[in-house]
């Protein structure tokens, strides 16, 4: 997301319907001249971090003994490590708090960082406030289990293993197994995806997409340098692999003797009906990954920014219920950027394309040669079977229940 | 008579299966026994927890599939007694 194009200094008290991702842009700006502006969007952000705990009544806080900061300012991370010492109860003895210095313990320190940077990636790209986007504390347990070969997030806090130190290495090794957790809980504050068949494998991928956000913003790295590997660095160097999956070539991360061959379809034709993994919710997710992957390839620079915000906007939109499967995500996808960036932008063009390259929808027509490689411009024209949304804007969502704290707030 | 552990999901999504051919352990009978203990029958639907494993466990005629949370007491016992004769 570019900068806001500042219009004046004076910030009218309307900004509350200001996107959460602008009022932390604007909140954020030192210039004197727009000391006002920054001052009242710092207001807005307080009130309605007020307003969406109020509304999330539908998602209380998972814990009954949650804390929050009296003090603490909206973004600010609360992050409380917990150590299990290789036992399954939960949560385990506090061993670091908000603040406090690390210590000789690489699963706590590796938690405690991975945990603030995707704390800072929802917050500074959108807009996003914690996991329940009111703040909630982000609480991890490490040392889980003996030679525990998994991480997961359990409605209530990310819990990680050591590894059984022949396949898998610690599992807080790689931040975008964090951001993957926790992004499991953005989604379960928002369109609260059923774990089970294509809404399932869509849960997964976009814990996948978000984790690799996370790990690309967190190094800084463009689409074109990051790997776009889901737990690289997981395996130990016994296994012939380079992590769990690959966004960018699904079904090539691994190939190993005991673990087999990358099982990870990169298209519908690939698709694996099976009744195992909750029918395959992270075999089938290799497609809106690669979906994600050529998103970004196509916009380039660095993927949390458009094609980032495309996804976010999408996830905690209102277009999403949570049975939702592949081709209404594709939809609700290809209407988000209509909506952001114009029908027939650039960033529309190229979710319609990823889409159709999975085998999602069907094929859009190709492009003429002048449109190759070069931005939409305003206006520009595209053939009538991709240069419309696939969703209806003027259809409304079907009725359901509220589902997230910021539903139909775009940014929020 | 043959048992299978398969388990699937986790994080990492990778299924690892073990086999157990109980007539080639040293100890058939207490497997035997062990096996016919089991509460084969009591076994309800499982939730799906995310990111967690799941359990398939077949022994003919037997077949369950049980959530990570549900996999205590003697079907722990039975998943470690598995994996301990695969060298796990």
């Amino acid at each position: 997301m570019d900068t806001p194009q500042i219009q004046s200094p004076l910030i009218p008290r309307y900004c509350t319907i200001v996107p959460p991702y602008l009022l932390t842009r604007l909140a954020q700006l030192a210039d004197p001249k727009f000391a006002r502006a920054a001052a009242a969007a710092r207001d807005s952000l307080l009130r309605d971090s007020r307003i969406r705990r109020l509304r999330d009544g539908a998602h209380p806080l998972a814990h009954p003994g949650a804390r929050s900061l009296p003090t603490r300012t909206p973004g600010e991370s609360d992050r409380t490590i917990s150590d299990a010492g290789g036992l399954e109860r939960l949560p385990g003895r506090q061993v670091r708090t908000e603040g406090q210095p690390a210590g000789t313990d690489p699963a706590v320190t590796e938690s405690y960082d991975s945990l603030g940077a995707t704390q800072a990636m929802y917050w500074n790209q959108f807009g996003r406030d914690s996991i329940d986007n009111g703040g909630m504390p982000m609480d991890a347990t490490v040392h889980y289990g003996q030679k525990y070969d998994n991480a997961f997030w359990d409605g209530e806090r990310m819990v990680f293993g050591d590894g059984d130190g022949q396949v898998f290495n610690r599992f807080t090794i790689s931040p975008s197994v964090i951001g993957h957790e926790l992004t499991h809980g953005v989604t379960q504050f928002t369109a609260n995806l059923k774990y089970q068949g294509q809404s399932g494998a869509l849960n997964e991928s976009i814990s996948d997409v978000f984790g690799a956000l996370v790990e690309q913003n967190l190094r800084g790295q463009s689409t074109s340098a990051a790997s776009w590997l889901i737990g690289e660095g997981l395996f130990t160097e016994q296994v012939e692999g380079i992590a769990l999956r690959s966004m960018k070539a699904p079904g090539t991360a691994y190939n190993d003797d005991v673990l087999g061959k990358d099982p990870q379809p990169d298209s519908m034709a690939g698709y694996v009906e099976t009744d195992d993994d909750n029918g395959g919710v992270h075999l089938n997710s290799g497609i809106p990954n690669r979906a994600f992957y050529l998103v970004a390839e196509a916009i380039g620079g660095n993927a949390w920014k458009t094609p980032g915000r495309i996804w976010y906007e999408t996830l905690t939109g209102t277009a999403l219920r949570p049975q939702s499967d592949f081709a209404a995500f594709a939809a609700a996808t290809a209407d988000t950027a209509a909506r952001l960036y114009g029908n027939g932008s650039t960033a529309h063009d190229a979710v319609l394309r990823a889409w159709a390259t999975v085998g999602v929808v069907a094929a859009v027509p190709s492009p003429s040669p002048s449109t190759i490689g070069t931005p939409s411009a305003p206006g520009i024209s595209l053939p009538p079977a991709y240069s419309t949304p696939l969703v209806d804007p003027l259809t409304p969502p079907p009725s359901g229940p509220q589902r997230g704290p910021i539903a139909g707030q775009p940014g929020g | 008579m043959k048992v299978i552990v398969s388990r699937s999901g986790g994080m990492a999504g990778i299924r690892l299966t073990w086999e157990v051919r109980v007539e080639e352990q040293p100890d058939p009978a207490i497997w035997a026994d062990f096996l016919d203990s089991l509460p084969w029958d009591d076994v309800t639907d499982s939730v799906a927890t995310v990111d967690r494993f799941a359990y398939r466990i077949r022994c003919a005629p037997h077949e369950v599939v049980l959530a990570e949370p549900e996999v205590n007491g003697p079907w722990r016992d039975l998943v470690n007694r598995v994996k301990a004769a695969n060298g796990m």
